[in-house]
Order: structure tokens, then sequence, then C-alpha cells
């Protein structure tokens, strides 16, 4: 991860000029204005340190790319949409390699089988199946209920109405409900 | 005019609300009566209340205190020299996840909540509101003595006022 970071670094430092760096100390800004919430939000996606640390890193490193480094309009829209998909890719990697691997797949299957009311697995099937969700639905349910930000934040940040925002929200606890359903 | 229509526009709206959740509500007498007796519904039921569970559990597990800290240290390094460089990344890299200030206030909230009221009690002495109910009871009591001495003669409304 160290050599990731500081080839990062070596990259950015080549890329940008000094006039557009300096422009860009609003990144640190919104770091600390909404770093807490972010971490927050991913810890409760991901589950574990090093990928959230990871993500928070990409969704910043956009954030200070985006469109050559000009401010968004929204920045804690951005920063919440973004941090969001980034972790979900991320949660949907996971899922694909804990597949691919035979050995853990197989211990999955017999930890189900053994003890249903396993809180880590209940909150391991609901984060795996909430980056099933349709992204309308996923980023409302990701928002409101692991973000903990209210509806009216939510709609702002989607980019819809408050109403649709409730009726999404539903709809998705609906949609996780049967999935879960299923897999019991 | 449109002020008051648009109050009772919002009355109204209220009322409908609260009669509406009264009787579409899970709490609602009707629907958990169905409940009881539907094995469907149950199991939707339940698989609704696994999917909260399953949130709240999620909620319920904190993160180390220190991951604010790392995430930051991490991000920072990637960004241009000039940000690195400057002193609020230097603050961002000792950062630690800090209670809101309400929260922060919450075991507060029950003496905050007496010097409020002692504040308000302070407030209307001063405007003279107690001054003004007293004298407004004490007219009162002349009132409704004049009344007694009127009708049950003197003697017997002053054995009542007196005592």
């Amino acid at each position: 991860m160290i050599s990731k970071a500081e080839s990062y670094r070596l990259l950015w430092d080549f890329a940008l000029p000094e006039s557009a760096c300096t422009a860009q100390k609003w990144v640190l800004s919104a770091m600390q204005s909404e770093g807490p919430e972010l971490i927050t939000m991913l810890w409760r996606i991901l589950g574990n340190e090093q990928d959230v640390c990871d993500a928070y890193q990409d969704t910043f490193l956009h954030l200070a790319h985006y469109e050559n480094g000009i401010k968004p309009r929204n920045i804690k829209a951005y920063l919440f949409r973004s941090a969001s998909n980034t972790a979900i890719s991320i949660l949907r990697r996971r899922l694909i390699e804990r597949k691919n691997l035979p050995q853990i797949a197989a211990a999955d299957k017999t930890e189900t089988a053994s003890n249903d009311l396993d809180a880590g697995h209940l909150q391991q099937q609901l984060r795996y199946n909430i980056a099933r969700l349709p992204e309308y639905l996923r980023q409302v349910i990701t928002l409101h209920d692991l973000a903990e930000l209210p509806y009216v934040q939510v709609a702002k940040i989607v980019g819809i109405t408050e109403t649709s925002a409730r009726v999404y929200r539903h709809k998705a606890i609906q949609l996780l409900a049967v999935w879960m359903n299923k897999e019991e | 005019m449109k002020n008051k229509e648009t109050t009772t526009c919002k009355d109204i709206r209220d009322r409908l609300n609260k009669i509406i959740s009264s009787y579409l509500s899970f709490d609602a007498a009707w629907v958990q009566n169905h409940i009881v007796n539907c094995p469907k519904c149950q199991k939707r039921f339940s698989s609704v209340g696994r999917v909260y569970l399953a949130i709240s559990l999620l909620k319920s597990r904190p993160h180390q205190l220190d991951l604010l800290r790392q995430a930051n240290i991490q991000t920072i390094d990637t960004l241009a020299h000039s940000v690195r460089q400057h002193c609020k990344a230097d603050k961002l890299k000792t950062a630690r996840p800090e209670p809101k200030l309400i929260e922060k206030l919450s075991p507060l909230k029950g003496a905050l909540a007496n010097t409020a009221a002692c504040i308000a009690i302070l407030f209307l002495a001063r405007m003279g509101i107690f001054n003004s109910m007293e004298k407004f009871q004490a007219d009162s009591q002349k009132a409704i003595e004049h009344y007694y001495e009127k009708n049950i003669g003197s003697d017997l409304s002053s054995d009542i006022f007196s005592s």
C-alpha cells in the first residue's frame, strides 16, 4: 500500500502545475468537514480498514482531479456519491474473489448452515445484497441508512425529490428482504 | 385570507396523515390481527425485520478510533506537494473522529433545560407578567367577595374569606 501511495504521489507531482495545486487546498477543507462521516459510511459498507482507506483515497483523488482541479458545485454530493460507488466496486471485487476461492466459499456455506443468526454472516449478506441493488435504490439506502443522512440531504445528493427518496428506500428494503430470504 | 386558507389546508393535511397512519401503520390493530393469522405476511414481516436487524448490526459495530487518521495520512500522501505542506494537512494527519456538538451536549440536557427555564422565569419577572398576574388574581378575589356579600350577607362572606 505504501508503494501504491508513493507512486501516486510521484505521478501527481509531475502531472499538475503549481498554480493548479495551490487552488486545490479546498480538497483539505472538504476532507476536514466530510471526512468523519465518509469514514463511517465506508466502514459500514466495507467492514475492512484497508479497503476503507483505499476507497477514501480514491474518492479524494477523484475530487482533486475533477475537471482539471475545478471545485465541484456541491462537494458533499460529489464526495458521498463517489465514495459510495468506489466502495461498492471494491465490495463487488471482494465478492468475486470469495467466489473464486473454493475454500472460503465452502467455509461460508458451512457457516450459513450451522448458524443462521450469526451476526457477522447477516452483515456480510446485507453488504453483498446492497451491492446487487440497482444504482438508484442502492444510493438511497447507502446514504440514508449507512451514512445516516436525512431524506432532504439524500434527495439533494442523488438529485431526486424527497418523496422519491422515501419510495426508493422502501423498494430497496423490500428487494433486500426478498433476496435475503431466498438465500436462507 | 390566503394565510387562513393555508393554515386550514395544513391542518387538514396533518389530520389526514394522522388518520391514515393510524389505519395503515404496522402497529394498527387490524394489521397486527392479520399478521397473527397469515403465514405469508408473517414471512414477509420477518424478512423485512431481518433486513432492519442487519442494518442496525452494521451501525452498531464501530471502527477503530485512528481509522480517520490512517485514511487521511494515506490520502494526503498522494496529493500535490503544496497541498501536503499546508498546515491543514498536518492537522488532518492527527485528526480523530469527534462527537457532534449535539451529542456532546446530550449529558447536559437536563441542566441546560433547567437553566433555560430559569432564564425564562427571570425574563417573565422582568417583563412584569407576574405582577400583573397577581393584580389580576387580587381583582378577581375582590369581585367574588363582593358577589358573596351581596348574596349571603357581609357576616357570612367575611367568615368564608377570612379563613
